[in-house]
């Protein structure tokens, strides 16, 4: 084989290779042209600016030069675009991280935005009241004022039994439980366990009724993307060692780690290595034993190892494909799996990004943005007249169902479906 | 379970192109494109020979009739090999494959205004901006707004009158109107966009509307929509109450991301797989076959197998041929041979946009009649083409035949396989 390019040789450190990936750039500004952000807002001049361009200006002993990269969503399309593999969001991430390094203050709105696991844990005891609680708008209104979070932003509704905990005291109990040579771990993440734990149990079963058994670290956490969006990089850290410790020993033993969020698994696969600087031996590995789950379910089905029992479900469904799972950079498994069920029909919706961006949508400067940038995915939604959407990450189905009012699902979901699982 | 029947590597003209023919033929097609191709910096029309001789400055009118002296003067270039029916066919085919009804004028080439006012010869262009074709001597008025750098409404305007093409030509500098007025600075995409609103065209008509009365056509720069162009276009003539036309900007280019996201889909549409920002990184060959290609996921190499494979990856702009400053040039996914000089000295011409070309730029891949890689006259891998800017001796500079060889070499491989 002629590789020119292995990633287990890289001998450059990947901090290195996303500062110098500035140098690839020849200023084509087809980042600019493809920014969801700068095209409906002039407070984000675009990401050939506030990346490559000013990057040469970021002398580290210097102060960052200029406030708009704020603005960027990290929604990552810049990167995907980009023909000349300039590491524009990555760059962006780490300028962030400095802006608010030389400002020596980050908002309590974006600390408190980035601790979803903190507010998960609050939430779930209190489920029904919170629930209640978080609808009303002059309480919204009030959140607002006081801390920055928009009151139209989609709030999910925190799940009354969280997922560990089914998994620990149902789950892990039943007689039906597959128990097998075959061994899969699954990253569950915040949004599984506090707000959807159906997804969790979705998977379970998908990837059971594949003769798989599915392990669930308990000292798993939150992976730390929404902190490192908000410029905190010392707390995701953290956490970031946290899950690579716990993941790492199922990744010696040769185990594939899945995930149904696509951001999350996007943290394990590439930004704890590419913006957090993690890059040691642990964190390779975890990074290259981590799937998303119908990537998963997907190398399966090449493998001719997937359970073709669907029962066919005769509709035509809308499905977005997010940003943060497009920036995985291995295609589109979702679709490919999905078309496997008989008489499906996945209307592939062509929009870039929903607006949301994990946190960015929900803070009150930046909603109006948000929802501009998710116009025309929104447009089309609705124009199916379907009743149900798909998509593989949670803030997005939050994004498009509260846009939209049609109520969002994620693939594996569908997969249960067509299996008879649910 | 092979879930492709083709793999296209490479997303601009010839990788869509040949994607979209094989997706529509029934294959099951994945392309792979490391970004977004070089389409979205181009002008959106369709050039298939435009100089001959190619250091000629006047442009070609008849195309047809000039190509077999554009044949004989470059006997290895792709058009000889493959030959004028195939041409015309693979035109025919590309205009089946966008909404946008893109239109040949007769068998001559469309001469357009360039973004300084030169004239642009090309035969396939989207009706809005063949309305300006500078054949016709219909006077126009060319506006421009302010906010948008680059875009000299006076220079357009002054260089059409210079060449004396017996066209009445008048410029007219605008500051945005609402909803656009706040803004100091806009690009091309932001410009288009504005366009698609209502309110704006109608704060814009306003203006103009008194001061294009002398004239028979208006010409504004290429940013008159992105996704409801069309109706933009049908707006804007309705209420100006004559033809509208679009002059080119510098990139990126409105027309050229509308002839992307037209491409684009069509194959989605069909249900072909498209990885955009991924690239592909290696490629195995066994017994004069590919076995597979690998790509370069976020987290790790991953295999990707089909029958066939298609390499349109661009010449060395495009990133399909890398140099060194050891004078080394090599191909990157299979390592195929580049008929090149390994003297550096040799590769580039003291003028920078000599009409000529680069020599450097006619580097690439060596193919046979089924556009198969060669080593010596022997096929290195028999499911395996080149399409496009990465063919040998077809630098897309000269005479301007860069996506006539993009089209006619995606509608031959198309052919072979579909």
């Amino acid at each position: 084989m002629t590789t020119s390019h292995d990633l287990d040789e890289i001998t450059l450190s990947i901090w290195e290779q996303v500062q110098h990936s500035a140098d690839l750039c020849v200023k084509c500004n087809i980042c600019t042209s493809f920014c969801p952000v700068a095209n409906v807002t002039d407070m984000f001049p675009g990401p050939k600016f506030v990346g490559p361009q000013a990057q040469r200006f970021r002398n580290p002993h210097e102060i960052s030069v200029d406030d708009s990269l704020d603005y960027c969503s990290g929604c990552g399309v810049c990167s995907m675009v980009c023909p000349h593999g300039v590491k524009v969001m990555e760059m962006n991430a780490k300028a962030r991280y400095k802006l608010y390094k030389t400002k020596k203050w980050i908002p309590l709105r974006n600390r408190i935005l980035g601790r979803s696991e903190l507010l998960g844990w609050l939430g779930s005891p209190f489920a029904p009241i919170a629930n209640v609680t978080l609808k009303l708008k002059p309480l919204r209104i009030l959140i607002e004022g006081i801390m920055g979070v928009h009151r139209d932003a989609p709030m999910p509704a925190f799940s009354w039994e969280t997922f560990r905990g089914w998994y620990q005291t149902v789950h892990k109990k039943s007689p039906q439980r597959v128990i097998s040579d075959k061994k899969v771990v699954f990253y569950h993440a915040c949004s599984v366990n506090y707000y959807e734990a159906f997804i969790g149990k979705a998977a379970i079963a998908v990837l059971e009724h594949n003769g798989y058994e599915v392990i669930v670290p308990k000292d798993q956490v939150c992976c730390g993307l929404p902190m490192l969006s908000n410029a905190e990089f010392d707390a995701a850290r953290q956490n970031a060692r946290t899950n690579i410790n716990s993941l790492v020993r199922y990744a010696r033993a040769g185990h594939k780690i899945v995930g149904t969020s696509s951001s999350c698994t996007l943290s394990l696969k590439s930004d704890y290595r590419h913006i957090l600087d993690m890059d040691d031996a642990d964190a390779r590995l975890v990074s290259q034993q981590t799937y998303d789950i119908c990537e998963f379910l997907l190398e399966l089905a090449q493998a001719g190892e997937l359970k073709t029992d669907f029962q066919p479900i005769n509709a035509s469904i809308p499905y977005h494909s997010p940003c943060q799972l497009r920036a995985h950079n291995m295609g589109l498994p979702a679709i490919e799996l999905m078309e496997l069920i008989p008489g499906i029909q996945i209307k592939h919706i062509q929009a870039d990004c929903c607006g949301i961006a994990g946190t960015y949508g929900y803070k009150k400067e930046k909603h109006d943005i948000s929802m501009a940038v998710g116009k025309s995915l929104f447009e089309q939604v609705k124009a199916t007249e379907s009743d149900v959407a798909i998509c593989d990450s949670e803030t997005c189905r939050w994004q498009i169902e509260h846009a939209t009012g049609t109520k969002m699902i994620h693939p594996v979901q569908l997969l249960a479906q067509a299996y008879g699982l649910t | 379970m092979s879930l492709y029947d083709t793999v296209v590597i490479g997303a601009g003209l010839a990788g869509l192109t040949t994607a979209c023919h094989l997706q529509n033929k029934g294959q099951r097609v994945m392309l792979i494109g490391h970004g977004v191709g070089a389409l979205v910096l181009g002008s959106g029309c369709i050039d298939v020979l435009g100089y001959q001789p190619v250091e000629s400055v006047e442009p070609v009118r008849a195309w047809p009739d000039k190509l077999s002296s554009f044949m004989a003067d470059h006997p290895q270039h792709p058009y000889s090999l493959l030959g004028e029916t195939k041409i015309n066919e693979a035109l025919h085919a590309f205009q089946g494959l966008t909404e946008t009804e893109y239109q040949q004028n007769g068998s001559e080439n469309w001469l357009v205004p360039s973004a300084v006012g030169a004239i642009h010869p090309t035969c396939l262009a989207p009706p809005s901006i063949a309305k300006g074709h500078l054949g016709d001597t219909a006077s126009m008025l060319i506006v421009g707004f302010e906010e948008l750098r680059d875009f000299y409404p006076a220079l357009i305007s002054q260089n059409i009158s210079a060449q004396n093409l017996g066209i009445e030509t008048e410029s007219l500098t605008l500051n945005l109107p609402e909803p656009g007025a706040s803004k100091l600075n806009i690009t091309p995409i932001e410009l288009a966009t504005l366009f698609e609103q209502a309110d704006f065209r109608q704060q814009l008509v306003s203006v103009i509307k008194a001061r294009c009365q002398d004239y028979d056509r208006i010409g504004f720069p290429a940013v008159l929509g992105l996704g409801r162009h069309a109706k933009v276009v049908v707006d804007l003539e309705k209420q100006l109450g004559r033809p509208v036309f679009e002059v080119g900007t510098l990139p990126p280019s409105v027309p050229g991301r509308r002839l992307f996201e037209a491409l684009k889909h069509t194959f989605v549409q069909a249900k072909g797989r498209m990885n955009i920002g991924t690239k592909v990184v290696a490629g195995e060959v066994k017994d004069g076959r590919v076995t597979q290609v690998q790509i370069e996921t976020t987290n790790r190499l991953k295999p990707i197998i089909a029958e066939n494979y298609v390499l349109a990856t661009g010449g060395i702009l495009g990133g399909g041929i890398q140099t060194d400053d050891q004078g080394r040039v090599w191909e990157p996914v299979f390592n195929l041979p580049i008929d090149h000089n390994s003297n550096r000295q040799t590769w580039f011409t003291p003028k920078f946009l000599s009409p000529v070309g680069q020599p450097v730029s006619s580097y690439g891949v060596v193919v046979n009649d089924r556009l198969n890689p060669i080593e010596d006259t022997r096929p290195i891998a028999d499911n395996l083409y080149i399409v496009g800017s990465l063919l040998a001796h077809a630098d897309w500079t000269q005479g301007r035949t860069g996506y006539g060889v993009a089209l006619t070499t995606a509608k031959h491989v198309a052919d072979l396989l579909g």
